[in-house]
């Protein structure tokens, strides 16, 4: 570090398109998981203090299966699924959440009133 | 970039000037020009230099050219004041990474085929700019040392030729992980290492667990705590950035993971035996 006048380390601001462009689909598995995390923690009191507000719970339906899919992965990756498939993995796991989203939600019509 | 010099100067263009034959001549204008790339080249000092800028120049691209070869056909023919790194040419010294296209790639061994007709050429994140594309090296380097990169023979080892059989257990482990050139693309596409500078990185870690699990190295467990800190192994969220990036297939992830589990398990074996000797954990 010594060798630099200025060891300033190159780092794009996040609202440049470039500081994105190399993430990959892991990355973005991640961004999301974090996200759905934040909102459950703002939509779980909301939810706690009024359980009927169907909307609310349609949307921590998605986010909850959301983000467990995306624990899962990190937990079989954790415990040795090789990493070659990794990818793969996490589109599994997407589309198997996806799937339980619309079985779950349709279990529960009643939680579909708000659309009506 | 010496076949293109010859074939623009020499060879082509004098035959076409002495023979005034007309066929040849509108042969010539029919030809197709020979096919060129833009490279946009980020341009001045350190990163936030307020010179920084981007130039554009037009290089004739050829079969099987590479993003190298374009920086120094840049260099020759149209700006010798352009800095960049690169030492061996066939991908083998991990000196000439940089950004193309916004990714982190080797310049030697991306071919321009497949990048469209602008390329845009960056140096490395997450890594101090010296100048337009070359990267000062030394934090990638001084987390290696930190992280302990060497090995520290045993006793045994010292004395005599170690064997780890090709197929044995320890081999398969290691095996896929020696391969790191330390070229830096890894710790250039990680997030954590741009969130946290005190982050070991990727090629650290993954060079700590080559070594944690060799059996000729002496430091075994004081290695593993080492690395397996807030700043180390701990620190990765598994995004797998680097696994993707790494040009030579390696997974720092797993070699991350893998210290993890070796952490993991050996606190649940001194907890169990604490436990067992009717002790405190940790006592
Ligand atoms: S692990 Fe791969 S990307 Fe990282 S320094 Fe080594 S060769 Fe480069
Ligand atoms: S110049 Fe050596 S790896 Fe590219």
């Amino acid at each position: 570090m010594t060798s630099v006048k200025d060891p300033v380390p190159n780092k794009p601001p996040v609202w440049k398109i470039s500081a994105w462009r190399s993430m990959y689909p892991g990355m973005w598995s991640w961004v999301l998981q974090r996200l759905s995390a934040l909102a459950l923690i703002v939509l779980f009191p909301i939810h706690v203090m009024n359980p009927y507000i169907d909307s609310v719970r349609i949307t921590m339906l998605l986010l909850v299966v959301w983000h467990s899919m995306h624990g899962i992965k990190v937990i079989l990756t954790d415990f040795g699924f090789p990493d070659r498939h990794q990818r793969k993995l996490l589109w599994v796991l997407s589309a198997v959440g996806v799937a339980a989203f619309f079985w779950l939600a349709f279990m529960h019509k009643e939680y579909w009133r708000f659309m009506s | 970039m010496n076949e293109d010099a010859q074939l623009s100067e020499g060879t082509q263009e004098k035959p076409a000037q002495e023979e005034p034959a007309p066929e040849k001549e509108a042969q010539s204008q029919e030809a197709p020009k020979p096919p060129s790339v833009r490279v946009r080249i980020r341009r001045g000092g350190a990163a936030g230099d307020p010179d920084e800028h981007f130039d554009e120049f037009q290089v004739e691209t050829g079969p099987r050219m590479t993003v190298l070869d374009a920086l120094v056909a840049v260099q020759s023919a149209q700006e010798p004041t352009l800095s960049f790194r690169y030492s061996c040419r066939v991908g083998m010294c991990g000196t000439c990474a940089l950004k193309v296209n916004g990714r982190p790639a080797w310049a030697c061994r991306t071919r321009l085929e497949g990048l469209g007709d602008e390329i845009t050429l960056e140096p490395l994140a997450n890594f101090p700019v010296l100048s337009d594309l070359a990267v000062d090296m030394s934090p990638f380097f001084e987390k290696m040392k930190r992280a302990r990169g060497w090995l520290e023979p045993t006793s045994l080892a010292e004395k005599a030729p170690a064997l780890i059989a090709p197929n044995s257990r320890e081999r398969k482990r290691i095996e896929p992980h020696i391969e790191c050139i330390t070229c830096g693309i890894c710790y250039a596409s990680c997030s954590i290492v741009g969130h946290d500078s005190d982050y070991l990185g990727p090629a650290a870690l993954n060079r700590a667990y080559t070594l944690v699990n060799d059996s000729r190295d002496a430091l075994g467990l004081e290695r593993l705590l080492e690395v397996c800190t807030e700043d180390g192994a701990w620190r990765c969220h598994s995004q797998y950035n680097c696994t993707e990036s790494c040009p030579k297939g390696i997974s720092p992830t797993g070699a991350i993971k893998g210290l993890k589990r070796r952490a993991v398990a050996g606190g649940v074996k001194r907890f169990a035996a604490s436990i067992f000797r009717g002790r405190a954990p940790g006592a």
